[in-house]
């Protein structure tokens, strides 16, 4: 396809605020009469509040908020999923501490200093309760309850044993499947709990008016998601709620609604009656959300030939002190699975507990990095006992065009129609020189080289053809100004990766105008339609689907009025960007001397006061097409260390149409540090004595991977599939969250390649591969003996 | 604890502050004269999102107290560009897209700025050793060492002027 501004790079719209410092984002409002406030953090993993003295805070001036003083309404901090399967367990702030760094109080004063003086004036007095740090233990029989009873739908539902949430996914028969196996594989895996690291902490501004009404400054990826939940928890009409659109200095799930120091920043202001601010310092905010941890234990049968007749997952995740998704994450734990390959018949098992450790939350993925480092790790070691090479079995197997795909587990359905998965393997596996890879085990020396594969993808949005679990859906305003430059009002986040310039080029792309002549308004809530959130790998396929939509719309009404002034049918017209006139130019293509640019028109319009040229439309995607990626890890281990480095890196992504190429590769080389992160360092461990992270909060403990990490630039190889989605904005689908979905399982596959060892524990750290190494010269150096022995034993007889 | 008046330079202009002793420069950078362009990320010295030049030095603003800067010569990121015109630092960022939320771009700019000052055409290893202490999770740091290569090469362009101009 030839098009006009898609798939050329452009400077960012954002990028003049990004690279001279101002841009703004919820840490840098700064309001006249502004107070600071400081929240008090729960030491105790587990512990109820039996009193807070609030005396000396008082008197130093500051505003003081306990659980006795804030709405009582449970709340989910994400309300994408339906109402019945809404768990609802926290409020404003806690009654009682179910993890270290819970809120529990809260205060605002006219400076931060005084906030935090306050703060430590306070006097709490606690009940210390027995705490978890392992599911295993939360669900003895006498466990200490951490939560009695959610709220779900209305009605309170009680918690036996601490389990969440439970689900069970049947499709076929299992046990007729595993019958036509001749191989059955059974592997356990452990993936960790590892911490966002977005940059910016959580934070929020809110400013309260007279009138009762608030304006709020979040970090969110959800503004309509945020304003909804704090009308709720407030009791205050939406009209009177508008939550405004800021940069967001990272998220990467973080924030995936409305984070939970947002409605204390909006109590206390509220309290205060003066404009206030709350940024989490970084040591709170490593409190505040994890990615789940999830063990998996997988049987997959398999035929002599390489096919798959069954797959059995059973699946435990770890919620932490909160449970945010946990029911839509066993969702797409089975669907993930259930679309990563072909399973005839297939039962997925999950269970999600909780424990008192910080609340798990999506990121980057979702379910996704967790299922597919089982999946490909499995497939890979049955590929190599069936003597099959990786990418024959998954070719075999995987679920590709006309498969049906899982976007979002079972009730997220839909049909794969764009494939890039035979090209991306073929072209990766030629980059990385896959068929002159070592043979697993064979090498000897102290550095020992490796070459491993795997594949994954992420859905585009969680659409379906019928109303989901989800709640899916986008809207965008769209106008004509009155020069020919158009304003897209369009209420969706961009965490960065440039979603908003993906729906400008879309725009312009459909509008016929320069680039330069799309803007990207400031968004309230009060002046934009609803967008769902900016999750799921949604923002090209669903959000700029929606300004597509919309944009379809003006470019009608632009060719209507255009044909009274042009005197020419209105089904004749094209309009195109002219780079000279800086311009869209209209006219006929049979009577190209008929032309007239989009600003005339505009103009001639408001003389004429015919109106102005403008749609507002929302989207449904009925789709959510996989956004595929492959992964090709070469490495080196060093076998005296452990340590082990990329030599090369080859990602290869299947996003349909490449909407913004720079920053489609800037996703790939971010999925990548994310990816190794995962794969090979990043971990929160938790002290079980205390309940609290042995990092003590400190960042660098966190191993959030620096530049030493990453390899050369010559070393990560990006490439592209050649496809097109017939269901996206112009053959557009996703790629952010796929980008790092496959990285652990390749890196896994690789140290296989290189040791002989297989790892099924994230993440595979020096450590674990020395400690791997050492148990296995012992098991050698026993074999060896028992070979001596034996030939000792037959000489004595000889 | 009382306050003290100190002189300075800021972005090229005299200062006078009014600071306690305890007080961070991050944070009368950012609560006094509205620089919010330095970040705060972490406080301690772990990210360095709030990096600035401290007397051309890049220094970690969270860590360094107002009151040791009088007489002292700071560089943030608003007073980079000059007269309208992005720093060759800026520019190179810009037409790399070598950001994407932008959180830690004021601070990979300062430091890529330093490391020029210091070494006029470094060589990728000389890049990436010297951003080892910044942090950024969203790019995995390719797109930044190649805006930090360029900026090099830009910077270079600019001060040999070609023949036709």
């Amino acid at each position: 396809m030839n098009y006009q501004i898609l798939g050329n790079n452009y400077q960012r719209k954002d990028g003049i605020g990004k690279v001279t410092g101002s841009e703004t984002y919820t840490s840098d409002v700064i309001l006249p009469r502004m107070w600071h406030a400081r929240v008090l953090r729960s030491p105790y993993a587990h512990a109820r509040i039996i009193s807070i003295d609030q005396t000396a805070a008082k008197a130093l001036g500051a505003v003081v908020l306990t659980y006795a003083d804030v709405p009582h309404l449970k709340y989910n901090e994400r309300i994408v999923s339906i109402p019945p399967h809404l768990f609802r367990d926290r409020t404003v702030l806690a009654d009682k501490a179910r993890h270290v760094g819970e809120a529990v109080a809260a205060v605002a004063a006219p400076t931060e200093q005084l906030a935090e003086k306050a703060l430590r004036a306070l006097k709490i007095e606690w009940e210390i309760l027995p705490h978890y740090t392992d599911p295993a233990d939360a669900q003895s029989e006498n466990a200490e309850p951490i939560h009695d009873a959610v709220l779900l739908n209305g009605e309170m539902k009680p918690i036996e044993n601490n389990v969440a949430v439970a689900r069970t996914v049947n499709v076929g028969n299992v046990d007729e499947g595993f019958e036509h196996a001749d191989f059955i594989f059974e592997r356990e895996y452990l993936t960790s709990r590892i911490y966002h690291a977005q940059m910016e902490t959580k934070s929020c501004v809110c400013d309260p008016a007279s009138d009762g009404s608030i304006t709020v400054y979040p970090t969110t990826q959800s503004i309509h998601n945020t304003r909804q939940l704090l009308g709720e928890i407030f009791n205050i009409p939406l009209h009177k709620v508008n939550v405004k659109r800021v940069a967001i200095g990272g998220t990467f799930g973080s924030s995936i609604q409305m984070n939970s120091i947002i409605p204390i920043c909006v109590a206390l202001a509220l309290k205060a009656k003066h404009p206030v601010k709350l940024v989490s310092t970084r040591e709170e905010d490593m409190y505040d959300h994890v990615r789940y941890q999830t063990k998996l234990k997988l049987k997959i049968g398999v035929t002599r030939d390489g096919k798959i007749t069954a797959g059995h997952i059973q699946a435990l995740a770890d919620v932490g002190g909160h449970n945010i998704q946990a029911y839509a994450l066993l969702s797409v734990l089975a669907g993930w699975s259930a679309s990563l390959y072909k399973f005839p018949h297939l039962r997925f098992e999950g269970k999600a507990v909780y424990t008192n450790k910080t609340p798990s939350c999506a990121m980057q993925g979702f379910g996704n990095p967790q299922a597919t480092f089982a999946m490909e790790s499995l497939t890979d070691e049955i590929a190599h006992e069936l003597e099959l090479d990786p990418i024959e079995f998954k070719l075999k197997n995987y679920v590709g065009l006309g498969g049906t795909f899982w976007g979002q587990g079972p009730s997220v359905q839909s049909i794969i129609r764009s494939d890039g998965v035979p090209q991306l393997l073929h072209d990766g596996a030629q980059k990385i020189g896959w068929r002159a890879r070592p043979k697993a085990g064979t090498q000897t020396g102290r550095y020992r080289h490796g070459i491993g594969m795997a594949r994954g993808f992420h859905t585009s949005g969680a659409g379906a053809p019928k109303p989901g679990e989800v709640i899916d859906y986008s809207g965008a305003f769209i106008k004509i100004n009155e020069d020919g430059t158009v304003d897209v009002v369009h209420a969706m986040m961009d965490h960065g990766g440039g979603t908003l310039e993906a729906i400008a080029k879309i725009v312009a792309e459909e509008l016929g105008v320069p680039i330069e002549n799309v803007g990207i308004s400031p968004a309230d809530t009060l002046t934009t339609v609803y967008d769902v959130v900016t999750h799921a790998t949604r923002g090209v396929y669903a959000g700029g689907g929606a300004a597509h939509k919309a944009a379809l719309k003006v470019k009608q009404q632009i060719f209507e009025y255009a044909s009274r002034v042009l005197e020419l049918q209105a089904d004749s017209l094209v309009i195109e960007p002219d780079y000279e006139l800086r311009q869209g130019v209209i006219y006929c293509p049979n009577f190209p001397e008929r032309r007239i640019t989009l600003g005339a028109l505009a103009k001639q319009l408001q003389i004429n006061s015919w109106g102005t040229m403008a749609a507002v439309e929302s989207l449904r995607q009925v789709n959510c097409p996989p956004a595929f990626v492959t992964y090709f890890i070469d490495l080196t281990v060093d076998t005296e260390t452990g340590h082990v480095t990329t030599n090369r890196a080859v990602i290869g992504s299947d996003c349909g149409t490449v909407v913004n190429p720079a920053m489609a590769i800037g996703q790939l080389e971010g999925g990548l540090s994310k990816g190794v992160g995962y794969a090979l360092v990043e971990d929160n461990q938790w002290d079980a004595q205390t309940g609290q992270l042995t990092s003590k909060g400190f960042w660098i403990d966190g191993k959030t991977p620096a530049i030493s990490e990453a390899p050369f630039n010559e070393n990560i190889i990006t490439h592209f599939s050649d496809t097109y989605e017939p269901s996206g904005p112009f053959g557009a689908k996703g790629i952010g969250e796929a980008a790092t979905n496959p990285c652990a399982a390749a890196y896994a596959n690789a140290l296989y390649n290189a040791l002989g060892i297989r790892f099924t524990e994230l993440p595979i750290t020096a450590e674990k591969i020395l400690r791997a190494l050492n148990a296995e010269e012992n098991r050698e150096a026993r074999v060896e003996m028992r070979e001596m022995e034996a030939m000792a034993v037959m000489q004595a007889a000889e | 604890m009382h306050k003290k008046t100190i002189h300075l330079t800021l972005n090229g202009e005299a200062r006078e502050w009014s600071v306690y002793p305890n007080e961070l420069l991050l944070n009368v950078l950012r609560e006094q004269e509205y620089l919010t362009g330095t970040k705060y990320g972490c406080g301690i010295g772990e990210c360095g999102a709030c990096t600035l030049h401290l007397d051309g030095a890049p220094t970690l603003s969270c860590l360094t107290l107002a009151i040791a800067c009088d007489g002292a010569d700071i560089l943030t990121i608003e007073g980079l560009a000059r007269d309208g015109k992005l720093d060759a630092t800026q520019q190179a960022f810009l037409e790399h897209s070598a950001f994407q939320c932008g959180f830690c771009t004021s601070d990979m700019i300062m430091m890529t700025r330093a490391l020029l000052n210091e070494n006029a055409q470094p060589s990728e290893a000389q890049v990436r050793d010297y951003l080892r202490g910044n942090l950024c999770r969203c790019t995995g740091y390719a797109s930044i060492v190649r805006a930090a290569l360029d900026a090099a090469a830009l910077e270079k362009q600019r001060a040999e002027p070609s023949a036709a101009s």
